[in-house]
């Protein structure tokens, strides 16, 4: 019931947040030059063609009555059609956003897996060469272009050893793609019981969400070293000192405590990422919807960058709500 | 503003600034990229924008040092000359949002609580800043510099407003946690108006934070900016820009050609790295806490040197 | 200084403890010497600052955040424990040598119920399973005088009041039996009828378990009625240390009579000895520590520290001028 509430009172705060952000992307995109008429009926369309298409899609309207037009449309979810595909933005998003979903997905395992592992050696021994390193890799890391990095992982592993694959999307050519489940590659393998592709997609995965993974690795470690070497240094991991508690148990006992913490930069973290894996997907050739926002802009196409906009809000705004319930369920604290 | 005090101030983040390795590094890194910029015309052995199509794709040689791209323009002279556009774009944007973001972030403190409409206009500009936040910063900034046209100065435009809720919140916290203490007060009591008092209390105390979050900032700038000309919504060729050079010999890595792409992307991240180190030795040094930890730090591990015996200590003790 | 004929359970010699600072060194223990015999409870009285709490630490060989031990021994069953390598160290701790902290509810963990923790104790030390841990958990908190033990043991730190935690403490102190409680300042804090229950209970409990205490307290009148032998501590230094008859029939430093006088009905012997805050604490470094607020001070102890000298059979004290009472 109090989780009910909760959720509800969330809900209420989010609405007007997500308005907001759909009204700046309008406002963003309707700024952007490029007549979408004439760009969907081509070259050679005749005024009056021009005319009737700007009449159909409501370009003749005042600004704030194509917003009101804009957003009646997503509530019945039509997010726009792409001129470039001529498709409906929602259904290539939808084909998209799991390609976008995967790579940053496992990508934020990586990353955790670096960062927490790291971030507690360093804590643990603060002066030690792991603490340094773990304090040099967060400085260097985190400042480095991941489209450069993505390219020098390119120029190691395929260019020079030869160990991965081309970086020309998400499945060699000649496999074939497994019947869409969840659109992510490796799962949709697996449950079609196709090993080759399995392996196929892996294999491609592995450069980008190396890129992804090391690169963003750096806001956990530095948010998992400071949490715990600040409950390593309070009263009651102390006291567990004093009581002769073993350090594994004082060590496990602090990252109970630092949970919190480090789950919220996490969180923060896949909201980014979404967003912030754009440039990996276009040095890969991915396919994702990043990817397709860019292209969307590049060409004067808007409904695409809007609608992903929208997706990587929702996106976010998900995340951060279903951390914050792990919250109430985590700590005592709270739930009084 | 007290000078003396100051003076002196900067003469102990001086010495201190040499302690540790990795201040220095980012320090000297920044220096030669500055050098660089300026004395490009002068260092540099072709023109960066001179294209000679006969010796094109040519690796490092003792003529040409980066070797040479796909239209056979010399690399290490375009490489040199590229700090000059990705250092004045990064610089100038940054600080027009630290100017933008900082004035703005330090009147919403201000006026966060007390009289009637300037309370509101508090609250919008930060429900303004989140939306601007979670927005997904690289397509922002594509929009941006597509809606107001492909230029040097609307990339500038696009880093300022990218940053810019950054500085907002920083000075708002600021201003926040210094109109709390009595000294503030009491120049309001004296008669000082708003503006008087955030001037002299609020910007001395402000300074260390700000300058390292701009140094970090001038780092991710750059970035940005290569990132921008790199998809080709930036810088556009044949200007010599780390990013664009990075996307025209994109390509040719894949093929084994590299030094069209890495040299240039070799310097980006070196310079970003040293912005990058030079903004965490200001955070380090500007902070007093930090700072007493860190003398502390090299003071325990001279005295764990001059001292053999180690003792029980609670360091390093869980 | 040989004090008693038998042999002490645990001998603290020469505790060095500082704390180094960005500019210089900081000595809060400056030579610690006390011993403590089977079964007995030592007392230790001084004001805040005087280095009781990083004394009980040291002793454990967990000093204070940014406190390091430059010299001395503990010697507990035969062996220098301050040497001993980190692991032994800690299967000493809780089980044979445990501490009871002041305010608990800031030094349990929040996020665990008490039950939990004060069965970890067991399932650690002693080595037992889950169930016989929970049972031995249950048993020690109905020694402590916890009301419905059952319910409370789920609880989580911040459920309980001051004097709870209190006793929950007590009970994860005294739950593997050691033979050597630190109670530092057990009682600050609560509610003075709470205070006398947990006084009753730990002196009980000690008595039952055969356990040697060092009581760590400000209070020099509960200090009167609760421990067989009082030492005062001033300025990390010992400066008497007295049985309790002689202590308070015969006190002989000048800081022992200031704090008894505090406590005295008269106020002519309350101004002979007190003397009010200088509000800066001057760090005396030559002579004795207590010279600069002392009523009695010569010339002669701004320049020498006093040896800590016998001045009848079991009762020393460092002063140059001690009080007689013949």
């Amino acid at each position: 019931m109090r989780v009910l509430t909760y959720l509800t009172h969330r809900l209420l705060f989010v609405i007007p947040q997500l308005l907001g952000i759909i009204l700046v992307s309008f406002l963003l995109v309707k700024s952007v030059p490029g007549d979408p008429a004439v760009l969907m009926l081509g070259p050679t369309a005749t005024p009056a063609a021009i005319a009737s298409l700007r009449e159909a899609l409501g370009l003749d309207q005042p600004l704030y009555i194509q917003f009101f037009i804009y957003v009646k449309n997503l509530l019945h979810g039509d997010l726009g059609t792409s001129w470039q595909t001529t498709r409906p933005v929602l259904d290539d998003l939808i084909q998209r956003f799991p390609a976008t979903l995967e790579l940053v997905t496992l990508s934020l395992l990586v990353a955790i897996g670096v960062g927490v592992t790291l971030g507690l050696y360093a804590a643990k021994r603060p002066n030690g060469w792991v603490a340094r390193l773990a304090d040099l890799y967060g400085l260097s890391v985190g400042a480095l272009p991941d489209f450069w990095f993505a390219l020098v992982l390119i120029f190691v592993f395929y260019t020079l050893l030869g160990w991965a694959p081309a970086p020309l999307g998400r499945l060699d050519m000649i496999v074939i793609p497994p019947p869409s489940v969840t659109g992510a590659y490796t799962i949709d393998t697996l449950l079609a019981g196709d090993l080759q592709a399995f392996g196929s997609a892996l294999s491609h995965l592995a450069l980008p969400v190396l890129t992804l993974g090391l690169l963003n690795a750096g806001p956990i470690l530095k948010m998992t070293q400071s949490t715990m070497e600040k409950m390593l240094e309070s009263d009651f991991s102390r006291y567990e000192v004093l009581s002769g508690i073993p350090q594994k148990l004082v060590v496990r006992h602090a990252l109970r405590n630092a949970l919190p913490s480090i789950v919220t930069i996490i969180s923060v973290l896949y909201g980014f990422l979404i967003g912030g894996a754009v440039l990996v997907e276009i040095v890969f050739s991915w396919g994702g919807a990043g990817q397709y926002a860019v292209q969307g802009v590049l060409n004067s196409d808007i409904y695409p960058v809007l609608g992903f906009v929208l997706f990587s809000a929702i996106f976010s705004l998900i995340v951060y709500i279903v951390v914050d319930l792990i919250y109430v369920l985590l700590d005592p604290r709270i739930s009084n | 503003m007290k000078w003396a005090p100051m003076l002196a101030k900067l003469r102990l983040f001086g010495r201190l600034a040499l302690i540790r390795p990795r201040f220095t590094t980012g320090y000297v890194i920044v220096v030669i990229v500055a050098i660089l910029a300026i004395l490009a015309p002068v260092i540099a052995p072709f023109s960066p924008t001179e294209a000679d199509s006969l010796s094109f794709l040519q690796p490092p040689s003792g003529v040409h040092v980066f070797g040479t791209d796909n239209v056979g323009m010399d690399i290490f002279s375009r490489a040199i000359y590229a700090p000059r556009i990705d250092l004045t774009i990064a610089i100038l944007g940054t600080g027009l949002s630290a100017l933008l973001g900082g004035s703005f972030g330090a009147l919403v403190g201000f006026y966060s609580s007390g009289r009637g409409i300037r309370v509101w206009l508090s609250f919008a500009l930060m429900r303004a800043a989140d939306v601007l936040q979670a927005f997904p910063i690289f397509v922002f900034a594509i929009a941006l510099v597509a809606s107001l046209g492909q230029s040097i100065q609307t990339v500038v435009l696009a880093i300022a407003f990218v940053n810019a809720p950054i500085y907002l919140r920083l000075m708002r916290s600021q201003v926040l946690s210094i109109r709390s203490m009595r000294y503030v007060e009491a120049s309001q009591v004296n008669g000082l108006s708003d503006f008087q008092t955030i001037i002299r209390h609020v910007v001395p105390n402000a300074m260390g934070p700000v300058l390292a979050q701009l140094s970090i900032n001038v780092g991710w700038g750059i970035v940005l900016t290569a990132a921008l000309s790199f998809v080709g919504a930036g810088v556009r060729a044949p200007t010599p820009e780390w990013g664009s050079m990075i996307a025209m010999g994109f390509q040719n890595v894949v093929t084994g050609q590299w030094w069209p792409s890495m040299f240039p992307g070799v310097m980006l991240a070196v310079t970003v790295f040293g912005f990058s180190l030079v903004g965490s030795s200001i955070e380090v040094l500007a902070d007093p806490a930090k700072r007493r930890h860190l003398l502390s730090d090299v003071r325990l591990r001279d005295i764990a040197r001059a001292t053999k015996t180690a003792k029980r200590s609670s360091l390093g003790q869980v | 200084m040989a004090e008693t004929s038998a042999a002490p359970l645990i001998a603290i010699m020469d505790l060095h403890v500082d704390f180094p600072g960005a500019n210089e060194s900081k000595e809060v223990l400056k030579g610690v010497s006390l011993t403590v015999q089977p079964g007995e409870i030592l007392g230790l009285v001084g004001e805040s600052g005087a280095g009781k709490t990083t004394l009980a630490r040291s002793i454990l060989g967990v000093p204070p955040t940014s406190g390091r031990i430059a010299a001395g021994k503990v010697i507990f069953e035969d062996r220098n424990i301050l040497d001993l390598p980190e692991p032994e160290l800690r299967k000493l701790r809780g089980s044979r040598l445990s501490i009871v902290v002041p305010n608990p509810r800031a030094e349990l963990n929040p996020t665990m119920t008490v039950g939990k923790q004060i069965a970890a104790m067991a399932r650690i030390h002693l080595g037992v399973d889950r169930a016989e841990a929970t049972r031995l958990a249950l048993a020690i908190l109905r020694d402590v005088h916890i009301p419905d033990p059952r319910r409370r043991m789920n609880a989580y730190p911040h459920e309980l009041s001051g004097g709870m935690a209190q006793r929950v403490v007590i009970a994860m102190a005294l739950i593997c039996d050691p033979a050597f409680i630190i109670s530092d300042d057990a009682t600050s804090g609560l509610d003075v009828t709470v205070q006398a229950q947990i006084l009753s209970l730990l002196g009980g409990l000690a008595a039952d378990h055969g356990s040697a205490m060092l009581f760590i307290t400000r209070d020099i009148g509960i200090a009167a009625h609760f421990c067989d032998r009082v030492a005062v501590m001033y300025s990390g230094e010992i400066m008497e240390l007295a049985s309790r008859e002689n202590l308070f029939l015969r006190p002989a430093h000048p800081y022992t009579l200031m704090l008894l006088a505090a406590f005295s009905h008269s106020p002519k012997l309350r101004d002979a000895w007190s003397v009010p805050e200088t509000g800066v604490r001057q760090t005396q470094k030559e002579g004795c520590s207590y010279s600069s607020r002392c009523p009695i001070a010569q010339p002669v102890c701004s320049e020498r520290r006093p040896p800590f000298v016998e001045i009848r059979p079991g009762h020393f004290a460092r002063c140059h001028f001690p009080v007689s009472h013949e």
